[in-house]
Order: structure tokens, then C-alpha cells, then sequence
């Protein structure tokens, strides 16, 4: 997998000029590994294309007085904790601000509730799950409510993602979204893991907010698991 | 490789500022200059802080940057034969926009200068370099949906004329004044003028060429226009598939002056979606979604903000290799032409109100 990946990181890196580093898979991560000797963590979320425009969308004031991130991720498999995890840095990152407190509320390992607080008085909610049959895609929706307007990466009147392609063959339907002519080919968690190596070498500024927000993240799950047991709120 | 010294020319077509972020951050090119037609057009072009100086005069531009290897024709439909002529004389290579000419001697004369001059000229239809139109492409050359049997498709938009005047003038859109029919006081220009993907599309996709084509134009949605806004086509290919187009400018539009947000009226300002039967399975496929969407400022309406957008990246990558690699590139003046002439047909089917033969 890191052989695929690194070897389109490579094609960007030759096309666009830009310094040495590989991607090599971490502990909790993938993470970008430098020439120096440096590891960082890889957070493709944030630079997902569709996080990238919610981004554009609050940063820009399209959205005015932003008041409430209301989000979810439902997945086959994987760990819940960290799922809620990764949805509560994706909502700091689109508010610019981070987790101050959260109440969190589990059933057993298979689902995750959680109602937070963001330094800036937002308010964040998280719905996740794993329970999805195997093979199934991620089923996810994160939705920003202000006082002027409300973005989405759903489209109204819908409750599952949609899709660029719909096949209906003998062997059924069969869905395709790409998403990324430079790189395609590659499934798209993929793109983005390459995306986010490539954007980490072009701003080596992110280095610093991507190793903070990985921290962050290690806290918020801790914290997630001691609100349920405590059926507290938690403090960060 | 060396990075091909590249200039835009025109910057009067809707597609214009959609080059500069390619032209800046592709490491194989070097955006050395621009050349408006006129002062409002390189108004426009400086409000987007290029960085690249901007000219009004091309001579002027060439004597200042005597290596300019390539030119981006981002003009009005009536300039590009002067333009590319003014190219091919000088052994520059072209990126023109995706309507050469609509008079078949005109096109004919641009063959012959390019041939003649050995230069590249490649045409600016940006949905080759689309993702989702690759996977089109892929799945249909798979064979899983068997032989094609009917393709309907849309290439809907708002429409720019608000923005890019000569769109909406049947001398610059289509090159000369042509009543749309008997009886009609529109001319032809417009919408059909501004939509030649589909056109192309069902060419690669089938691998067969157009037969005979049937088009109708509907009433306007925009009174004040002289040209078609409105209207279908209908027709079959060579091998039997049956098509059925869309290419109107069916989405109404706040009319400003520079595209920005709040441009749209209708949450989604463009759409290319297709629909494709084959003997064996069916495909529906929109090109340019899923996005995302709001409904904020300026105007508080839903809208979808576009997300995968990258078609120029490809195009361009492609321009640049057929420079330097002295290759044809996919679609060229000699593959445009029928479409081109498909497109005259559905003109001479309004006007005539029977099928044409392409």
C-alpha cells in the first residue's frame, strides 16, 4: 500500500518541485517520514477535498456566526473511540478552535455519542458507529449550522452519500466516485493520504499543527472513554 | 524538461481565469505574459493578481517575450482564426478554446496553417481530463455494459452572456448572422455555441460517429437575447445509438459583470450528466458531482459549491507533452471537426425543421 502511495507522491513531487519525504505507516497513523529523520502524522482529512471547501465556506464568511458542527461517521469495522476522535479534530479544524470539554456516551465498542464544546463556544455533536455490514462504504455526513446558512457535504432531501457513477449490470449496481485526475487510479483514502504527504512538503508549516492536532486527538479519545465511564463531561 | 515559455491571449472567454492557478503552479510551464482584447477584458484579468504582466497589443507582447512558445486562445469564437493564424505564422503552438470556428473553410484553413506550420494545437474540451469521465470511459471499454443502445446527456448552464457579452452576439458566438429559422427573430449563437461536450463525448464513448441529427429550440428563458438559450437534439449515430442532448443554458443567473459567488440562481449553475444504455447494463453518471453545498451569503440561496475541479491540470499536462514530445494531441483540430459539423447540423435542423444528415 505505501509502495502504491509513495510512488504517486513521487510523480507529484517530480511535477510540482517539491523536497524528499516518503510515506511510511505509523503506530496510529500513516506519517510522513523526512530525509532529516523527522516523522510526522498524516491527517487526510484535512485535506479532503470536501473538508477543504466546508473550510473555504466558513473561512470565508459564506457561513456567518457559526453555531454548531453536527456530525457522523458510520464505518464497517474500525474503532469507534477514534473515530469520534478524528469527526471532533475535523470540527476543530473547520472552527479554527479546539475541544475544551466533552460528554461522551458508549455501548460497548460498537458506538460512540458525543456532545462537545470548542474553546470558541461552539458546539459540536458526533454520532458514530461501526456496526456497518463488511464491505460496506463509510456512511458519513457533516453538516455547519449559523446564523447565515447551513453547509453540508449531503445534499438536501438525502440520507446516504451519493456517487459520480451508478452501474447496474448482471452483478448488480456498482458505485464509483473519483474524485482526483492526477492521481487516479488509487482508492480515495488513499489520494488523500498521498494529498496530505504532498501538502505537508510543500507548508512545512503544517509539520507543528498536524503533530498538535494528533496529540489532541490522543485526548479527546482518552477523554471520550472517561466521560462514558464517569457519564461526565470531561474537561481538555 | 524545459518549462514551456506560455502566454494567454483574448482573455474574453468564460474559461479564462480558469488557466491561472495550472499555468502558475505547473512546474512545466512559465506563464511569461497575457494579451487582452481590450481595456475591460485586461481589467478583469488584473482584478485576479496573476502576477503576469497583461498587454493589449499582441505584436507587443511577442517583442517583449520573443520566447513565447505557446498561446492559450481564450477569445470570442470570431477571433480565433485571426488568432491562430497570427500563431501559426510564428511556429507558436495553441491551446484553443473548444470552439475553433463554426465556418468549415475557415476550419478547413486553420488545418492547413497548423500542418502546415508542424505546430501543436490542441482544443480546450477540459471533460477528457474529468475523473468521473474516465471511469466513464474505462467502464464502457470494459464491455460490462455490452453493446451501447442510447446515450442521453445534458450540458446545462447558467448563461455567461452577462459576463462575456460576445456569447450572446450571433456574429462573435456563431460568426456570422444566421436566422435560427423562417419566422424566427433569433439568430444562430448562444447556448449551442457554448456546449460542444456531449457533442464530443458520445464520440470517444462509442467509438462510432454522428448519422443524422433532429434539433428544436424552445422560447427563451432570457427575452433579451438574440441567440438560442433553449434546445434539444435529438439523433443517431452511425452504429445505431440513439441519442439525446440537452445543451441549453436552462439556469438562470445573477447578471454580473465577473463570475463570482452568487452568480447562480438554480443551486447547481452546470451540470454534464449522462445516461447510457447498453445491451447488457446501464449507467448513470453525473460528471460534475457529489459536492458540497450551503445556502449562505451573498444571497442566502442553496447552492452547490463545486469540489473536484481539476480538469485544466490534465489538459494542460497534455498540451505540455505534445509540445515537447512532438505529439498529436487527443482531441485536435482534424477529431473536432464532425463534431463541429454535428453542431452545424442541429442548426440547419432548426432552421429547416427536418433531420440533417451530419
Amino acid at each position: 500500500m505505501c509502495e502504491k502511495m509513495n510512488r504517486s507522491l513521487a510523480f507529484l513531487r517530480e511535477k510540482y518541485g517539491c523536497p524528499a519525504g516518503e510515506i511510511v505507516q505509523g503506530t496510529e497513523f500513516f506519517e510522513l517520514a523526512l530525509p532529516s529523520g523527522d516523522r510526522l502524522p498524516l491527517l487526510p482529512w484535512r485535506v479532503e477535498r470536501r473538508f477543504v471547501e466546508l473550510k473555504k465556506i466558513v473561512d470565508g464568511k459564506t457561513l456567518e456566526d457559526v453555531s454548531t458542527f453536527r456530525f457522523a461517521s458510520f464505518s464497517a469495522g474500525g474503532d469507534a473511540v477514534k473515530s469520534a476522535a478524528r469527526e471532533l479534530d475535523l470540527a476543530s479544524f473547520l472552527a479554527g478552535s479546539s475541544v475544551k470539554q466533552l460528554f461522551a456516551v458508549r455501548n460497548g465498542e460498537t458506538a460512540c455519542n458525543i456532545l462537545a464544546r470548542l474553546e470558541n463556544g461552539m458546539s459540536a455533536s458526533v454520532e458514530c458507529g461501526i456496526n456497518l455490514p463488511a464491505g460496506a462504504a463509510v456512511l458519513d455526513r457533516h453538516e455547519i449550522i449559523a446564523r447565515r446558512g447551513v453547509a453540508s457535504d449531503r445534499t438536501v432531501d438525502t440520507q446516504v452519500p451519493q456517487s459520480s457513477i451508478y452501474e447496474w449490470t448482471g452483478a448488480g449496481l456498482q458505485t464509483f466516485t473519483d474524485v482526483d485526475t492526477e492521481l487516479f487510479g488509487l482508492p480515495n483514502e488513499q489520494i488523500w493520504i498521498v494529498r496530505a504527504a504532498f501538502a505537508a512538503l510543500m507548508d512545512p508549516a503544517l509539520a507543528g499543527a498536524w503533530t498538535a492536532a494528533a496529540a489532541a486527538m490522543k485526548r479527546y479519545a482518552e477523554a471520550i472513554v472517561r466521560s462514558d465511564s464517569e457519564n461526565q463531561p470531561v474537561q481538555l | 524538461m524545459k518549462p514551456v515559455k506560455i502566454a494567454m491571449m483574448g482573455m474574453t472567454h468564460g474559461h479564462t481565469r480558469k488557466y491561472y492557478q495550472t499555468l502558475l503552479e505547473n512546474q512545466k510551464l512559465d506563464w511569461v505574459a497575457s494579451c487582452a482584447a481590450d481595456e475591460n477584458a485586461k481589467a478583469v484579468y488584473e482584478l485576479y493578481k496573476t502576477g503576469v504582466p497583461c498587454y493589449l497589443d499582441p505584436e507587443k507582447m511577442l517583442s517583449e517575450h520573443p520566447d513565447i512558445e505557446a498561446i492559450v486562445i481564450a477569445s470570442a469564437n470570431e477571433k480565433h482564426f485571426e488568432e491562430m493564424k497570427f500563431c501559426a505564422e510564428r511556429g507558436i503552438h495553441i491551446l484553443s478554446m473548444k470552439i475553433p470556428t463554426f465556418d468549415m473553410d475557415q476550419y478547413d484553413k486553420m488545418i492547413e496553417m497548423v500542418d502546415k506550420a508542424d505546430i501543436v494545437c490542441q482544443i480546450e474540451l477540459e471533460m477528457h481530463y474529468n475523473p468521473v469521465v474516465k471511469r466513464l470511459q474505462q467502464e464502457i471499454a470494459s464491455g460490462k455494459l455490452g453493446k451501447l443502445l442510447a446515450v442521453q446527456a445534458t450540458n446545462i448552464t447558467l448563461s455567461p452572456v452577462w459576463a462575456f457579452p460576445w456569447q450572446g452576439s450571433p456574429e462573435a458566438s456563431y460568426g456570422k448572422r444566421v436566422p435560427l429559422a423562417p419566422g424566427d427573430k433569433r439568430f444562430r449563437g448562444g447556448a449551442l455555441c457554448d456546449h460542444p461536450h456531449i457533442f464530443d463525448l458520445i464520440r470517444w464513448l462509442t467509438g462510432s460517429d454522428f448519422d443524422t441529427v433532429f434539433a428544436q429550440v424552445a422560447p427563451n428563458l432570457r427575452k433579451e437575447l438574440e441567440v438560442e438559450d433553449m434546445l434539444m437534439a435529438a439523433g443517431k449515430l452511425k452504429d445505431g445509438t440513439a441519442f439525446l442532448f440537452d445543451p441549453s443554458w436552462s439556469r438562470l443567473e445573477e447578471r454580473l459583470k465577473v463570475p463570482g459567488p452568487g452568480w447562480e440562481v438554480f443551486p447547481k449553475r452546470m451540470e454534464v450528466n449522462l445516461t447510457i444504455t447498453g445491451e447488457k447494463g446501464m449507467i448513470q453518471c453525473d460528471c460534475f458531482g457529489p459536492n458540497v453545498y450551503h445556502n449562505g451569503a451573498p444571497n442566502d440561496r442553496y447552492t452547490v459549491q463545486y469540489t473536484y475541479f481539476d480538469e485544466w491540470v490534465g489538459l494542460i499536462d497534455e498540451f505540455v507533452d505534445c509540445i515537447r514530445n512532438h505529439k498529436q494531441p487527443k482531441i485536435n483540430l482534424k477529431w473536432h471537426k464532425r463534431t463541429i459539423e454535428c453542431m452545424n447540423a442541429c442548426y440547419e435542423s432548426i432552421q429547416s425543421g427536418r433531420t440533417a444528415r451530419v
